[in-house]
């Protein structure tokens, strides 16, 4: 992070990196969770147009893919079985 | 002794590729045979027609599950006008919506795409072309 901008090509990266962390959540709960906070998150967060605050955006971002990161590591450790509810499909199967 | 092979390659020169045991053909899933004292005419013809079918577009079938993946991301009515040449832009879509799009496609068709390639997408007919090409793999 020497660099003091940001571009938007590292700001879709990491977008891309918090959608791909999201996949591997075997929770059902989770991993949605992941993914709406994301997109919420960054939509919020679309219409900045300071470079300060766009960068203290981006590490604020970075350091929560961290945590994501890590978390994906720690549940796979427990990864439940049974699946949610909401994973099976209209005919009951899961 | 035939193999399936995957290979893209060759310009094979005509004079000298009839002694050859294998003949690597270029395009999706060809088989090729050894060909050893016959004439060339029968696999020119072959490779002809796998060269023609190697430059055809991605499959409607896939076109139409990108777009229906689009509409459901952008949430546009069914009705709406959407074919290979649509651009994401033109349809609303900003480039978290192209992130998101791009990672649906890959849920759906169980691919990867990479970085540089999913920042170069732009229209629904780059995205099916370039399924085509990873599922092929």
């Amino acid at each position: 992070m020497a660099s003091t901008s940001v571009s938007k090509g590292q700001i879709l990266s990491l977008y891309r990196s918090f959608l791909r962390t999201a996949r591997q959540f075997r929770d059902y709960n989770i991993r949605e969770y992941t993914k709406r906070r994301t997109v919420d998150g960054f939509r919020q967060n679309r219409g900045l147009t300071d470079p300060s605050s766009i960068s203290a955006a981006f590490s604020e971002a970075k350091s929560q893919l961290d945590v994501a990161k890590r978390q994906a590591v720690v549940y796979s450790l427990y990864a439940p079985d049974i699946r949610s509810v909401m994973e099976t499909d209209l005919k009951g199967k899961r | 002794m035939a193999s399936i092979t995957r290979a893209s390659v060759s310009m094979p020169s005509l004079s000298t590729s009839v002694n050859q045991s294998q003949r690597r053909i270029s395009g999706m899933n060809s088989v090729s045979f050894p060909v050893s004292g016959r004439s060339m005419i029968p696999s020119l013809r072959l490779q002809r027609g796998l060269q023609v079918c190697c430059a055809c577009q991605a499959k409607q079938e896939t076109v139409d599950k990108v777009v229906a993946i689009v509409k459901k991301q952008l949430a546009l009515p069914a009705d709406a006008a959407v074919n290979g040449e649509s651009k994401f832009a033109a349809l609303g879509a900003d480039s978290l919506d192209t992130v998101e799009i791009v990672m649906g496609l890959e849920e759906e068709f169980d691919i990867t795409v990479e970085e540089e390639s999913a920042q170069s997408i732009t229209t629904v007919q780059e995205a099916a072309d370039m399924i085509e090409k990873l599922v092929e793999k």
